[in-house]
């Protein structure tokens, strides 16, 4: 693989010693300003901020009448964008984590940003099913807490595994990702100039030094951590597909939920990483430690993961037609030739189709095509995301009461803007923390030797 | 102490102010208020509710119901069993007469034209004038006009104003009228009658665009009757159907054709020629022709039970026709002289009067209680022609179109506020009594009435008592107490005449022109406009089209489709220069050639609900083609609209038919009950019966379902059930607890259609439960399936996953702080159900089966020592035809345990083991083996 014009598979430099790479990624924050490119992104995403605050705002005063809901097709945008961006949200941890554990250590240059965007993911996800309720100031009532009222939830819910699923995930992914910081925070003391950022990163760093013993720890913490990450990233998105799985409608009882929804979440979480790893490395001049090795693994994931969309989908047709139910086939027959089908045939083009492509080394090493197939995916599994909610309620038991979905200018809003303030979050991020583990990176050019002066070109450690 | 010094510039002119403002509020009348009391009334008890008998108006015509009111507040209008009009049901109407009685946009004062708000006494003092000048031509120039009058006070004062002011002219118009059926009965017995046909003795009855299970003044009383006959399956008969479009009658015939109104009349002379009439063979088509040669084969081998009803748009001569053919058949019709008469008068037109006001000799007009200028035939411009009247003045409930063009007008009370009598289509007489003071200034038609008659004015009260004072011999009093008790005086029915031998007469000839023709119809839930201003009827599903806020023109889907037409294109329809733009449906068993249009809509002054919703069909009809149009043109606009529905026509095909199970007649001794399904392993907790041993159920009889909304609009009275608007509506959203689904197992061209009511069915393993994360819908110890409002967070989860799709969400403050329209008005409130909490936004609601009611009992047998006795949901209650039945499995011999046993029962989607505990009779269905088409 690491062919004549890259010295080192996972390194795009002969040589580069830690203090570049150090350099590399803490400079653009304690040394330089943020720059033109930044100050223009960050302008960019703030009216998408103020437009999520505003639709929040509106909808907790005038009533979730805003939404396109109505009184069959009970839920949409919310929960769809909701199921998104958990699924956008799981593929960081499953980078970081299942990475970590099978000793992909390519991973250490896109690991940061991808537990950063399960963070934003996570919390983004979390606002919509609180915006969704009626009465979102009582969304604290999913939580057991003592009150004089003896009222507990209700535990055969899949709504209150979900309330816990989401909690336990973001607080999961906040450690996880804080913990990966902890020695580049270090680093970043130690570099910092200014007395704020040495009593910033100092206080953050938690007294790291880096010491044998430091490192021992560190070690078995976020190797301990990774373990329980991969269990709880099945576990929060096959919650998620149980919300719709433990109900009684055709279309969602299906016992295949659980685990398509998790390969729906990774395959919308890589796409969307490698969205991220473009633009980032774009942005802020990361191309010698993010190289087209990594898209081509990523890439090839995503074709994994598009193959096994396809055969859930034929799966769940063919289970409708087996099953006999007049319901659950009628449903089916809906997907194809009721009021969504276009929609339904776009959903397969996006998810099924376009992603054969990646059949192909050209087409997975062009940065430019793998953006392209990144975003059509995405698209894809959102709407995958609403049709599976409006189908089913579209076309249930009830037939005098088979009604379609109405879009409304707040649906919009919260679809389209939550996308600014996720990128809103990553412009602060990067301009406060490292968006590239440091020392991991080190440890892979070290491991590569691209650190240590006078190994051989080309050698592996 | 502060020194004595001479007030201020400002504190003088301040207290000068003070002064003459409180010498005003000083001079004015005493306020009075209603409630609280300051010593109550001995039988009224806080917060109990109660019931007085009196009665409601539709047309003219009494129907007898219960007002229940709490704390001095009418709430609710139930149904009065004694009273032949009601036999203890409701129709929409009455169910939402309560609602209007709180209307906001209610006339509150006298006003006048130019000055706006005025008094009873400016009114007088201006009356005075005109009134002495047509007094002293002994009241030429004097010009009443009235809705139908069939209140004996009313005639009795206008019998007296008339023999007072002998030149004086009265004059009657009621939109929707029977004006075609009074005329048949004089052309065929010489003298006018009211049929009044009995359908509990008919068993073989064909309707030619009748509609006598439809909305109307006898709706109860005909349905009941039919029905009640119909549950006996050795009396269940056939009911032949021929009509322009699908109506409650229709749905539940048993062989229908779709008939153009023009040759309706053939199928008549078709059946005539049958029993020896002997007239021209008209010119039929083969589907029609044998159609009507089986229903008169069916006709005339039941003789003496036998039936033909002629439709109101039919020309008198038919009608006459009709009555000749009933007497061949000696079909069971009662004859009765018309109650709405006043001995030896005979009421004006509009078109006299339109005379009349074109001559200039209109010195006086007074339209009382109706609105002609909105509901007459658009070619007597009467906005227009009022214009020309010296004096004119509009009594009414609402400032509506009338009042537009009129000098003055004057505030009504509503018939809960105020004295009155009215006779019921039988004749039965009944007492109106008020419920409360009026809400406004208004008083009511009989004490205006003396206004114009120049007699001093007098209270309701009295001019009521002063007609029956004759009754009731020595003890007056007793008498009084006992009818205002009973809400009926007895004895008052119409004597039944013999009517003698109907004449065979003149017919026209029949006429079939090529050119579309429009059949203008009152409107199941507006019936002539009315009650537009009304919410809960505007939002009422329409019982075929399922329509709301709005009315379309039904075309079938041939002819929409032959004119390159979609449902809710706008189309012009227009007719002899005058036309208007309304959408288009497309209905089942619309006949070819012919769009249905209903009455009501379109009003420009009907208040903040009815403005400018729908299309006015009024601005059509003229004096010559009051209901049928020909020769109509469509134009298409180009532009479309919504239609606004609730939901679906349901065509079932393949496995939907057990949605809807229908079983022919014949095969109803095969059938075998069917169950809630076989208790399935499920992960819910098992049901183990009730705490306190009652087990709630209901069980609704489909055949018994004549979809006329009575139900629906009871529920939304009872419950405080919101009105959403038009354009929540539009977004998908509608708040009705009990829904009335329509399933047609025919084709468009043939429907063979049934109702089905859809309340909540209080699942034993309810799947509502176990997704709601907070517990708020739980099962309570008597197997009821309750919404906790206050726990409720609103994740909506519970009707993702309701099979039925019964439960409503409150996805704006409908009930509670963010109302559609005025409907948030202090008096609105006042309508509200103090034993039923009002939702507030965000929060789920459904059917309860009237838990306040069950409560109600509950203490009451507690209180007084008993077991719990029959409890009756509002829904129930209204039900003209006894479809709903609601009781308690648990207990002993429990009529509603029996009717699980009927060979019909059945539940909506057992199969899901959701274990219902409201079921399902099958509709019955008698197809004449002869008419194969429609066999299933």
């Amino acid at each position: 693989m690491s062919g004549t014009a890259q010295p080192h598979r996972w390194i795009d430099r002969e040589r580069l010693g830690y203090a570049e790479i150090c350099a590399a990624v803490a400079d653009p924050i304690q040394k330089r300003g943020p720059g033109r490119a930044w100050a223009i992104a960050f302008l960019g995403a703030l009216p998408f901020v103020l437009a999520t605050l505003a639709a929040i705002g509106a909808v907790l005063t005038l009533g979730i009448g805003l939404s396109g809901v109505n009184t069959t097709v009970v839920w949409g945008f919310s929960i769809a964008n909701y199921v998104w961006w958990i699924g956008i949200g799981n593929a960081g941890t499953l980078i970081s984590s299942m990475l970590l554990l099978t000793r992909q250590h390519w991973r250490a240059s896109i690991n940061r940003f991808a537990e950063a965007m399960t963070l934003f993911a996570a919390a983004i996800a979390g606002i919509f099913p609180i915006i969704h309720l009626g009465r979102p100031l009582y969304a604290y009532w999913l939580a057991p807490y003592p009150n004089t009222m003896d009222l507990w939830p209700q535990w055969r819910s899949a709504l209150v595994w979900d309330f816990w699923a989401i909690l336990s995930y973001l607080l999961f992914s906040l450690i996880f990702w804080f913990t990966g910081l902890l020695p580049d925070l270090a680093t970043m003391r130690d570099r910092a100039e200014t007395r704020i950022g040495r009593r910033f990163y100092g206080a953050l760093a938690l007294g790291w030094r880096g010491s044998a013993r430091h490192w021992a720890l560190y070690e078995s913490f976020h190797k301990a951590m990774a373990a329980l990450a991969v269990p709880l990233v099945c576990s929060v998105h096959s919650i998620v597909g149980l919300d719709f799985a433990a109900s009684l409608m055709p279309g969602w009882q299906e016992s295949i939920f659980p685990p398509y929804f998790v390969v729906g979440a990774m395959y919308s979480g890589f796409a969307m990483v490698v969205v991220l790893a473009i633009t980032i490395r774009w942005g802020l001049n990361l191309q010698a430690l993010i190289t087209p090795a990594h898209f081509d693994a990523m890439a090839k994931v995503m074709l994994f993961a598009s193959i096994v969309m396809t055969f859930s989908y034929a799966t769940e047709w063919f289970m409708g037609w087996y099953g006999g139910d007049h319901a659950d086939r009628s449903v089916i027959a809906y997907f194809f030739t009721g009021d969504y089908r276009w929609l339904y045939y776009s959903l397969l083009f996006c998810n099924c189709l376009v992603p054969q492509a990646l059949w192909f080394a050209r087409v997975r090493l062009n940065l430019w095509a793998l953006a392209l197939i990144a975003v059509v995916i995405n698209l894809g599994m959102w709407l995958e995301r609403i049709l599976i909610v409006w189908n089913t309620l579209s076309h249930g038991h009830a037939v005098s009461l088979w009604r379609t979905y109405h879009v409304s200018f707040y649906d919009v809003v919260i679809l389209i803007a939550p996308l600014g303030l996720f990128a809103f979050g990553f412009l602060v991020l990067a301009r406060i923390f490292p968006i590239v583990s440091i020392h991991e990176v080190s440890q892979i050019a070290h491991d590569e030797g691209a650190a240590a002066a006078g190994v051989p070109k080309g050698g592996v450690a | 102490m502060s020194p004595l010094i001479p007030p201020s510039r400002r504190e003088a002119l301040r207290l000068l102010g003070a002064g003459i403002t409180l010498a005003a509020g000083g001079c004015s009348r005493p306020v009075e208020e209603i409630v609280p009391y300051v010593r109550a009334p001995e039988q009224l008890l806080p917060g109990v509710p109660a019931r007085y008998a009196t009665a409601l108006s539709l047309s003219g015509w009494a129907r007898g119901v219960h007002a229940i009111a709490v704390d001095g507040r009418p709430i609710k209008i139930e149904g009065n069993p004694l009273h032949p009009g009601s036999l203890g049901a409701t129709d929409l109407f009455a169910e939402a007469a309560i609602l209007d009685l709180y209307d906001p946009d209610r006339s509150r004062t006298v006003t006048e034209r130019v000055n706006g708000i005025a008094s009873w006494d400016m009114f007088e003092r201006a009356l005075s004038g005109p009134f002495a000048t047509v007094q002293r031509v002994r009241g030429r120039g004097l010009h009443l006009v009235t809705g139908r009058i069939t209140s004996p006070t009313l005639a009795r004062q206008i019998e007296g104003l008339l023999r007072a002011l002998p030149e004086a002219t009265w004059h009657v118009h009621e939109p929707v009228n029977d004006g075609n059926a009074e005329h048949g009965a004089e052309l065929a017995f010489g003298r006018p009658l009211r049929a009044l046909p009995r359908l509990d003795r008919a068993e073989v009855i064909l309707c030619v665009g009748a509609d006598p299970l439809g909305p109307g003044p006898d709706q109860i009383r005909l349905s009941r009757a039919f029905i009640d006959r119909r549950r006996d399956p050795a009396r269940f008969g056939r009911l032949y159907v021929a009509e322009a479009a699908l109506t409650p009658t229709g749905v539940k015939a048993d062989a229908r054709r779709a008939v153009h109104p023009l040759d309706q009349p053939a199928i008549l002379a078709v059946i005539a020629n049958a029993l020896g009439a002997g007239l021209a063979p008209p010119d039929l088509s083969d589907e029609a022709r044998r159609f009507a040669l089986a229903a008169a084969d069916d006709l005339k081998a039941q003789e003496g039970r036998a039936l033909v009803l002629a439709g109101p748009a039919l020309a008198p001569e038919w009608h006459a026709l009709a009555h000749w053919i009933n007497a061949r058949l000696r079909a069971p019709v009662d004859f009765i002289a018309p109650p709405d008469r006043i001995e030896g008068r005979m009421p004006a037109t509009l078109a006299d009067l339109a005379g009349a006001l074109d001559r200039g000799s209109v010195t006086c007009l007074a339209i009382l209680g109706s609105d002609p200028v909105a509901t007459a035939p658009a070619d007597l411009d009467l906005g227009a022609r009022i214009e020309r009247a010296r004096f004119s003045v509009h009594a009414g409930l609402h400032g509506d179109e009338t009042a537009g063009k009129t000098h003055w007008h004057l505030p009504l009370t509503h018939e809960l506020e105020s004295w009155s009598d009215l006779r019921a289509t039988d004749g039965t007489a009944s007492l109106v009594q008020p419920l409360l003071r009026p809400l406004y200034d208004g008083r009511s038609l009989h004490e205006i009435l003396p206004l114009f008659a120049g007699r001093p004015a007098t209270a309701g009260h009295t001019l009521v008592r002063e007609t029956w004072k004759d009754q009731g011999g020595a003890d007056f009093e007793g008498w009084w107490r006992r009818c205002l008790h009973d809400g009926l005086i007895e004895g008052t029915a119409a004597p039944i005449l013999d009517p003698g031998e109907p004449r065979l007469p003149a017919l026209p000839t029949l006429r079939r022109g090529e050119g579309f023709a429009v059949e203008l119809r009152p409107d199941p839930c507006l019936w002539d406009g009315r009650f537009a201003n009304n919410a809960w009827l505007q939002e009422c599903p329409k019982p075929i089209s399922k329509q709301v806020w709005g009315n379309a023109l039904a075309l079938s889907r041939n002819e929409a489709g032959r004119r390159g037409l979609e449902a809710g294109d706008v189309v012009q329809t227009a007719v002899g220069g005058r036309s208007v733009e309304v959408p288009v449906v497309i209905e089942s068993g619309v006949a070819e050639g012919v769009g249905v249009l209903t009455l009501g809509y379109g009003r420009e002054r009907a208040g903040a609900i009815g403005n400018g919703i729908g299309a006015d069909g009024y601005k059509l009809a003229t004096q010559a083609e009051p209901r049928l149009l020909t020769n109509v043109a469509l134009t298409k606009t180009g532009r479309t609209e919504t239609i606004l529905r609730t939901q679906n026509y349901v065509e079932i095909e393949g496995e939907t038919k057990t949605l809807f199970r229908q079983i022919d007649l014949a095969a109803l001794s095969e059938a075998e009950p069917k169950g809630i399904g076989a208790d399935q392993p499920s992960l819910l907790a098992p049901w183990t019966g009730d705490k306190d041993g009652h087990a709630w159920a209901m069980v609704i009889d489909t055949d018994a379902c004549i979809g006329c909304n009575a139900c629906v609009v009871a529920c939304q009275s009872e419950n405080n059930v919101p009105v959403v608007g038009p354009e929540e509506i539009a977004r998908g959203r509608m708040m009705h607890w009990l829904r009335v689904d329509i399933y047609d197992e025919g084709s468009p061209e043939a429907p063979r259609a049934g109702f089905q009511p859809v309340p909540c069915m209080h699942c034993e393993h309810a799947p509502c439960e176990p997704v709601c994360p907070v517990a708020a819908s739980i099962h309570d110890g008597e197997g009821l399936n309750l919404q906790v409002y206050n726990r409720c967070v609103g994740t909506r989860f519970c009707e993702a996953n309701c099979p039925y799709k019964v439960r409503r969400f409150n996805f704006f403050g409908y009930a509670d702080g963010q109302p559609y329209a005025n409907l948030g008005a202090e008096s609105v409130k006042a309508q509200r159900n103090p034993n039923v909490t009002v939702r507030a936004r965000g929060v789920m609601e459904k059917c309860t089966y009237c838990i306040q009611r069950i409560a109600t009992e509950r203490q009451a047998a507690e209180r007084d020592g008993r077991p719990m006795g029959e409890v009756v949901t509002a829904c129930q209650s209204a039900c003209p035809t006894r479809a709903i039945r609601f009781g308690d499995l648990a207990e002993p011999g429990s009529p509603i345990a029996e009717l699980r046993k009927d060979p019909r029962h059945y539940a909506l989607m057992e199969e899901l083991n959701t274990r219902p505990r409201t079921t399902y009779l099958a509709n019955l269905r008698s197809p004449n083996p002869a008419l194969k088409e429609d066999h299933a």
